[in-house]
């Protein structure tokens, strides 16, 4: 026997673990001092999430942007003194090209159903030891958002606001296992409950089941009542593939996500809602055929050919 | 000097929570990362008595469960922490070998982390908190252990030196 323990120990291990069961009581009851408790600490560390973000830019997407190099070891073990400092500006520039062009895509987007929308940075991912798909913003209650307000990125849902605090939201995004949210097909507008795998797909369940579903299938955020959490018409993701098994009591499918999630620089919230349902105005464009030109090699023989010895 | 002890390790304990929030939480690793919070209060319960184990589990839990991005209801995180340092400092406790052994610290560490997102997941499924596929679970399990098992090396000989200044031990891994 290592440590034989005694009555002080086990009291206190007692006194802990009723401590920790009575706080989930309180939480589940929904006692405000808790939610009060997590906000104080929210607005606590938004500073130095903020600064965070900042040191870690330049590295922080260092996994996926070492699968683009491209180039071989010693290559980059010859130049890395050199490019050192030119690497780093050039990230920066990227990541600002990168916000960029997702502002203008999200400006696309909400201007085309008539969203009015409030751009946020993100400044902070959760912690994957939850098991949720969370990301903090930095605009909060003070620039005019509120919770189960959508949020959309370049190229389409992003997810919903959780959790909002005076300078910075947490956001649920659409990945995250909880996420649920009604979805309409594309044309031919059959609908049906999309719910998120803590992956970039997602599972659909149609409530109609005479319904036929097709690979490429666009889904559409269907809206809620009073545009909360969800205006209508936000491209959600596509069908990848039909579940057809016989038996079934509601057609399933899995369903791709437009949205990169762990790309996400910049997003937009959506504080005001268009005052005629877009329908399928924002059905992503499919990609057009590129042209593959066709080389033509004309030959003329020679009017006298010359013989050969 | 338990004043002492007790205003060290808060301040340790809030500086490296903050860390663990602003910085490492924004570098996305394969695999789900490592919470290096997790770790410094496994390896702090490894070198300490099952009292102050369980007493840091409590904080550490707690603070854990304030975070935003936690999934569960406050006091989720709490319950799981005590139970795993307390079961991490109760295994070392009294035994100079296994204690003094960094290897049997980093292994005990690793077993900590893994038993604590098992509980975490099954604790998650009684209070129904939707947790996502299986796939991804067991990717975020696997991931999460291999990662601590590769990073708390390199940190225990720095949790280790703050446990020995806190509490005035002259051995240190």
């Amino acid at each position: 026997m290592r440590y034989g323990g005694g009555n002080r120990s086990r009291l206190l291990l007692i006194i802990l673990i009723v401590s920790s069961l009575f706080l989930i009581t309180l939480d589940l009851r929904g006692v405000q001092v808790l939610d009060g408790l997590r906000t104080g600490s929210q607005t606590v560390l938004s500073p130095f999430q903020r600064a965070g973000n900042i040191v870690a830019t330049p590295f922080k997407n260092f996994f996926s942007d070492i699968t683009h190099l491209g180039r071989t070891r010693n290559q980059l073990e010859q130049l890395r003194a050199e490019n050192f400092n030119l690497r780093t500006k050039l990230i920066n520039r990227k990541n600002a090209d990168a916000q960029l062009k997702q502002y203008k895509s999200m400006l696309d987007l909400a201007g085309t159903a008539d969203y009015k929308i409030l751009s946020a940075k993100v400044i902070s991912q959760g912690s994957s030891q939850s098991f949720s798909q969370t990301l903090t913003i930095d605009a909060g209650i003070n620039s005019g958002v509120r919770r189960n307000m959508t949020v959309i990125c370049d190229s389409g849902l992003a997810g919903v606001i959780k959790e909002v605090y005076p300078n910075s939201a947490l956001i649920l995004l659409a990945s995250d296992p909880s996420f649920r949210i009604g979805v309409r097909i594309a044309g031919t507008q059959q609908i049906g409950i999309l719910s998120g795998q803590g992956s970039n797909k997602a599972v659909l369940q149609l409530i109609d089941n005479q319904t036929t579903l097709r690979v490429g299938d666009v889904l559409l955020a269907r809206g809620s009542q009073q545009n909360r959490p969800f205006v209508p018409g936000v491209p959600v993701g596509s069908v990848l593939s039909v579940d057809n098994s016989a038996g079934a009591v509601a057609q399933s499918a899995s369903v791709k996500f437009y949205t990169n999630f762990s790309a996400l620089g910049v997003v937009a919230v959506v504080v005001g809602a268009p005052k005629t349902d877009p329908r399928d105005a924002l059905v992503p464009a499919k990609p057009s055929p590129r042209p593959v030109p066709t080389i033509t090699i004309l030959v003329t023989p020679s009017p006298s050919p010359t013989a050969t010895k | 000097m338990i004043t002492r002890q007790l205003t060290f390790s808060t301040l340790i304990f809030l500086v490296l929570y903050t860390l663990q929030e602003s910085l490492v939480n924004q570098i996305r690793l394969p695999g789900g990362g490592f919470s290096f919070f997790i770790i410094f209060t496994l390896v702090w319960s490894a070198l300490s008595t099952p009292e102050v184990g369980a007493i840091a589990g409590f904080g550490a839990g707690f603070l854990t469960d304030l975070s935003p991005s936690s999934s569960g209801p406050v006091g989720q995180w709490t319950l799981i922490m005590i139970l795993t340092c307390f079961g991490i400092a109760f295994l070392g406790f009294g035994d100079d070998k296994s204690r003094g052994n960094p290897i049997t610290i980093v292994f005990l560490v690793v077993g900590g982390v893994f038993v604590s997102e098992t509980a975490f997941l099954l604790t998650g499924v009684l209070l129904g908190v939707n947790l996502g596929s299986f796939g991804q679970i067991l990717i975020i399990l696997i991931g999460t252990s291999m990662w601590t098992l590769l990073v708390t090396p390199f940190t225990l000989p720095i949790f280790s030196r703050l446990h020995a200044i806190t509490f005035d031990t002259s051995s240190r891994i």
